[in-house]
This record gives C-alpha cells, sequence and structure tokens, in this order.
C-alpha cells in the first residue's frame, strides 16, 4: 500500500449470481443439479481508485452502477471475484444502524452490545459512553429497555453509536434522515468535525448538496466503471448533462404521445432549453441566460395569457408570473413558437422544473403542461441556498 | 486469531444478550436454565428406572452427569447451525469476523451447562453420593475439551446450513441418533466388546465417558482416552474453522 493512503481498489471485478429459482434444499440438489438457472450479473469491472488519509470522497451515479457494491466491498461484506481491496485502519459503516439490538434490554446495555460490534473493547466504549449518549439527547430514557423507544428515539440511539466509533474510515451510503430537523443538523456538524479530525470519508448520496459541502473529490461511476473523477463541482456538471439528457429523451417521447392521443385544443410537441449561444443544455451555470422555445399547435386563433412556474425538485415555488398581469396580450394562431428568456439565472446548485399554463381573456384554463421543461443549475462556488443573493460587504 | 482477539468485547456482548436477552421477559427468568435439565432427568429417570426396571445402581446420577454434558453437544447440533442463519440481517450490512456467532452461540451454551453443573453438584451432596475430590480437579479439563468439540460442530454446521438448509432437519435427526449411540442411558457396560472398538472412536463418547469416571465411578479419568478425546476433538475443531473461513465469504450473498 502507497504511503499516506487509507484505501486502495485494484482492478476489482464483482458479479452477482441472479438465479431464476433459487433453493437450497436437499430434493432440488439432487434431483434437479444442472437446473440451477441462474444469470451472472457484472456489477463493477476492473475497478481501481485510491482514496488519502483523511480525505473525503463522494460516489455518485444512476441506480444500479455499483456505488453501493462498492461500500459493501469496502466494509468487507462481500468480497470481489478478482482483484484486491487494501484498508488501513479501523473501518466503520453507517449502512446498518442499530446492529444487534435486544428491545428488553435498555439503552444503555445495547450501546455496550452495539459498539462491541464495531470492534470496540470494554475500555474503549466506558470512555465513550457519556458522549454516546449525550449526542443521542437520550439522557433521560437511557435506562428504559429500548422497546419503549419511539423509532426516532431508536434511530437516534443507532446513529450516536455509530458515528462515535472513532472510526479511521467512515462509509457512508446516503446520509441518513434521523431525527428531526435539529438532529439532522447536529449529524451534519459532526460529518464535518470528523473530517477536520482527519477521517478518510467515503460517502455514497443522490444529494449533489451534501456531497458538495463534505467532499473533497467526487467519483461518477456506470455500469461498474468510473466516468469521471475530480472535484465535487466539476463531476456533477458532467453528471447533471449526462443525466438530463437521459431524461429528456424519455420525457420528450412520452409527452407527444399523450398529447396526440388526446388532441387538445392546445398542444406543445416540443420545448427546447437553450444558452445564448443557441446550444442545447440541460443543466446551466448560474449567471446564464436560459431561453426557451415553446413549439405549440393551437386549433383555433386565440388571445391567451401564459403563466410560468418554477419549482425546484423539492416542489419549492421559486417563482411565478403571468402575463395578464402585466397588460401583455398574446395572440395564438396555428402553428408557431414562443420564446421564453430568463436572464442571468441566480438560482443556486439543483434541479428546476417549470410548469406552463395558458388561459383564456376571461381567465379560464385552456390547459396546463406540468413540468414539460427541466433543467439543472450548478455554481462552481461554495454558495448555498436557494438563490444567490447580490451582495457586498463593507469592512 | 489476533481479529478475533480484538473483537473479544463481542463475544462477550453476545453471550451476555443471549443469556439475559432469552429470560428477560418470562417470570421464572434463569431458573428455566435449572429447570430444563433436571424436567429431562426426570423423565428419564421414571422411563428407566421405573418403566424399565433397569438395574445401574443410582441411576439418576449416572444419567444426570453424562446428560447435563449432551445437552451442550445436542443444542450445538440442533440450535448451533442456525447461529449464522439467524443472525443474517446483522450479517449482511456489517463487517465483524464472522466466527463470533458460532464462538458465541457456544459459550452462551457453556455457560449454561456450567450453571447446570451446580444443580448436579448440589444432587450428589445432598443425596449423599458425595464426590472424588483429586478427581474432580480433572473435570474442568474435560470441559474444555468438550467446549473445542461443541465449537468445532457448531462452525461446521452452521456454514453448512447458510448452504444448505435441509441440515437443520438433517440434524435434529442425527442428534436423536447420537443420543442413543453415546453411553447416556446406559453404561459402556451394555456394549459388547467387539461393537466397543468402533463405538469408542465417536468422541462425544470419549467425553462422556470422562465425565461419568469422574462424577459416578468416583475414579480418575482413563488417560489414554482423554488423550484420543483432545486429539479427535482438535482435528474436528481445525476442519471446523477451515470450512467455516472457505464458506463464510459467500455468507452476505447466499443469505
Amino acid at each position: 500500500m502507497e504511503q499516506g493512503n487509507a484505501i486502495e481498489v485494484k482492478n476489482i471485478s464483482k458479479s452477482y449470481k441472479i438465479y431464476y429459482d433459487k433453493s437450497n434444499t436437499l430434493k432440488d440438489k439432487v434431483l434437479f443439479k444442472n437446473r440451477s438457472h441462474y444469470e451472472e450479473r457484472e456489477i463493477l469491472q476492473d475497478l481501481s481508485f485510491s482514496v488519502k488519509k483523511g480525505e473525503a470522497v463522494g460516489l455518485i451515479g444512476h441506480n444500479g452502477c455499483g456505488k453501493s457494491t462498492t461500500l459493501k466491498l469496502l466494509t468487507r461484506i462481500i468480497y470481489p471475484n478478482k482483484g484486491e481491496i487494501q484498508t488501513e485502519g479501523r473501518v466503520s459503516s453507517l449502512l446498518e444502524l442499530g446492529a444487534g439490538f435486544h428491545p428488553d434490554m435498555t439503552g444503555r446495555e445495547n450501546i455496550y452490545i452495539n459498539a462491541s460490534i464495531f470492534g470496540l473493547n470494554k475500555k474503549e466504549i466506558d470512555s465513550r459512553i457519556n458522549e454516546i449518549i449525550k449526542f443521542s439527547e437520550l439522557e433521560e430514557f437511557i435506562d428504559n429497555p429500548v422497546r419503549t423507544y419511539s423509532s426516532g428515539m431508536y434511530m437516534r440511539l443507532a446513529f450516536s453509536v455509530a458515528i462515535n466509533v472513532n472510526a479511521d474510515i467512515l462509509l457512508i451510503d446516503e446520509i441518513l434522515a434521523v431525527g428531526d430537523s435539529n438532529f439532522q443538523l447536529k449529524c451534519a456538524k459532526k460529518m464535518q468535525e470528523l473530517k477536520r479530525a482527519g477521517i478518510t470519508i467515503v460517502i455514497v448520496s443522490h444529494s449533489m448538496g451534501q456531497i458538495e459541502e463534505l467532499c473533497d473529490r467526487c467519483i461518477w461511476l456506470d455500469k461498474g466503471k468510473i466516468v469521471a473523477e475530480g472535484t465535487p463541482q466539476y463531476v456533477h456538471k458532467l453528471y447533471l448533462e449526462f443525466m438530463g439528457q437521459v431524461r429528456t429523451e424519455r420525457s420528450e417521447k412520452e409527452r407527444q404521445l399523450a398529447e396526440e392521443a388526446k388532441n387538445l385544443e392546445l398542444s406543445i410537441p416540443k420545448v427546447e432549453c437553450k444558452n445564448n449561444k443557441g446550444e442545447s443544455r440541460v443543466a446551466f451555470e448560474i449567471g446564464e441566460d436560459i431561453n426557451i422555445t415553446l413549439h405549440y399547435k393551437i386549433k383555433k386563433p386565440r388571445n391567451v395569457s401564459v403563466q410560468f412556474t418554477v419549482f425546484r425538485s423539492d416542489y419549492m415555488m421559486c417563482y411565478d408570473s403571468r402575463t395578464d398581469a402585466q397588460k401583455q396580450k398574446v395572440l395564438l394562431k396555428g402553428e408557431g413558437v414562443m420564446q421564453l428568456q430568463l436572464k442571468s439565472v441566480q438560482l443556486l446548485l439543483g434541479h428546476y422544473m417549470i410548469d406552463f399554463a395558458f388561459y383564456t381573456e376571461e381567465g379560464h384554463l385552456i390547459n396546463s403542461f406540468e413540468r414539460i421543461c427541466q433543467f439543472d443549475v450548478y455554481n462552481e462556488t461554495t454558495e448555498k441556498g436557494m438563490f444567490r443573493m447580490n451582495h457586498e460587504w463593507n469592512f | 486469531m489476533k481479529e478475533l482477539y480484538d473483537y473479544r468485547t463481542m463475544i462477550a456482548s453476545l453471550v451476555k444478550r443471549d443469556l439475559i436477552g432469552r429470560y428477560k421477559k418470562s417470570v421464572l427468568g434463569f431458573l428455566w436454565s435449572f429447570i430444563d435439565p433436571l424436567l429431562q432427568l426426570l423423565i428419564y429417570t421414571f422411563l428407566f428406572s421405573v418403566i424399565l426396571k433397569t438395574d445401574i445402581p443410582a441411576f439418576h446420577i449416572c444419567l444426570f452427569v453424562t446428560l447435563v454434558p449432551w445437552l451442550l453437544i445436542s443444542s450445538c447440533l440442533t440450535g448451533g447451525c442456525m447461529s449464522v442463519i439467524g443472525q443474517q440481517e446483522m450479517l449482511k450490512k456489517i463487517y465483524f469476523p464472522r466466527e463470533i456467532l458460532p464462538i458465541s452461540f457456544v459459550t452462551a451454551q457453556f455457560v449454561n451447562m456450567v450453571l447446570s453443573f451446580v444443580v448436579v453438584f448440589v444432587i450428589l451432596a445432598v443425596s449423599g453420593y458425595g464426590f472424588h475430590l483429586p478427581a474432580l480437579l480433572t473435570l474442568p479439563v474435560i470441559m474444555i475439551i468438550e467446549f473445542i468439540l461443541a465449537l468445532g460442530l457448531t462452525l461446521l454446521c452452521s456454514a453448512v446450513t447458510v448452504y444448505f438448509r435441509d441440515m437443520q432437519q438433517i440434524l435434529a435427526a442425527l442428534s436423536l441418533l447420537l443420543m442413543y449411540a453415546s453411553p447416556i442411558v446406559y453404561t459402556l457396560d451394555f456394549v459388547s466388546e467387539n461393537i466397543r472398538k468402533f463405538y469408542m472412536w465417536n468422541p462425544i463418547t470419549r467425553i462422556l465417558v470422562a465425565y461419568r469416571d469422574i462424577l459416578y465411578y468416583k475414579k480418575f479419568p482413563d488417560a489414554i482416552n482423554i488423550f484420543w478425546g483432545i486429539v479427535e476433538s482438535i482435528i474436528i475443531l481445525i476442519i471446523g474453522m477451515l470450512v467455516f473461513r472457505k464458506l463464510s465469504k459467500n455468507f452476505a450473498e447466499e443469505l
């Protein structure tokens, strides 16, 4: 192992046997010896990477790309078919919380059981137990049996043990949503603290925000291979563009089919998102203009008003506006295009969706189109939140 | 091996969880550890001294000193084979040396047996049967040999059962067979000379004979018998460890 590395993964391959009808009984083994049908599914192919001590690395990729398998291999729950993995120091994973908890035993007794499964000895647990109890905020209940706990309390206790075992390498599969928002904030802070303390962290997440917040480096896996590797901001830009393309191709088709079938009075067969250079894009950098072109078809000419609403992926409404509010008259006839230019978009990292709705002059809804335009925004700065607030400091 | 030592606290806490957790909500609690062997003793004594009218003197003592150690072996065969499968949730999610599961199972059962021996001693003392004190000092050695044998068997059975679930039923039947193939409800005198050559190669027999020598016949156990008992038990332990190590790599995928 190279000096200064905490994890070294060398040319590992992993495949699972997927049985069509798995059986482990004597009858089947003897009678149908050769009838075990299975398919060999390759999850990882010749994967290599290394993680330095104290580094935080994020793994991203769509479902089934092999990121969780990689994490399982690192924890040594499963073993690779080929290649080797070396790790240095104690490995702890936040994959399983509350391993070995016994419902009839008290919180305190269960801390001992759970922590011992992480490989701590009695002395080490004794020295940490107060910290663990304090972190879990369960001081009052710690000597009650765990079966009397609410599920939130149970998870809080389990999480507190897992995060306080002082591992050298911490593996996390999706930062867990444990407890109320206060407790979550505390967990996020604890992660930062662990990172500053020089603990090596490998995290699998779908939340780019979490990875950008915590990680120094990000690895994008697809079909068991590394597609890109680098700073989270750089990798996320590539990833979002790729995912956006996959998504628009799919939803474009679905929408066309649906609308043709319905034979609507007003339809929008095509939506395009372009940057100022006229290039089609699905991801934009903060501050860029987003030019949206809507291709429409209408049965008879009409004066309408148009509404557009911007949502973030969690359905937080970011902006909403209607043309009639500005006394703008819109006449639509036959087939044509309309363009919406969002100037110098100040939204921060995230996935955004736009709904369009069309109303008659009297204000009756003609048709609405939900989420027909979707795009991602990224920023290569460290700003966080929903949108950029233009500000200035004076000292 | 070193790793197992690092995880000693885990073994200790699993044993504790097993022993305390098992009776946590039952009324009689820990007393069940004593009641269970006593009930079996009652049944067999009734069967053999009242109905079958055996002429073995002090039959209940003769039976009890082998029944208690036998119950350890039997629970390791029938229950120990599930010690890995039973913890599959833990096994699929977290790393620890897999050997810990069978080790802590056997240890918990062993502690249970040692506690049952308290009852054995009480009966020996109260009934006035008495002890041979110097021979009694060799008893811990026999117990350790039995622990080695039980551990070897449990490692072997628990690993194989993961891949081959029928093992559980097979072992239940095998355990019944072994009970009558070992000197528990009868003494060695009932076994004819020409069979005894094969009969003695059963390591369980060697161990039970040693228990009976010390507590029932009140004499030192046969050194040659103990020697072969140690050899056989260690061979079984080594086989168990090798098989377990080989099979444990794929536990998480098989379960």
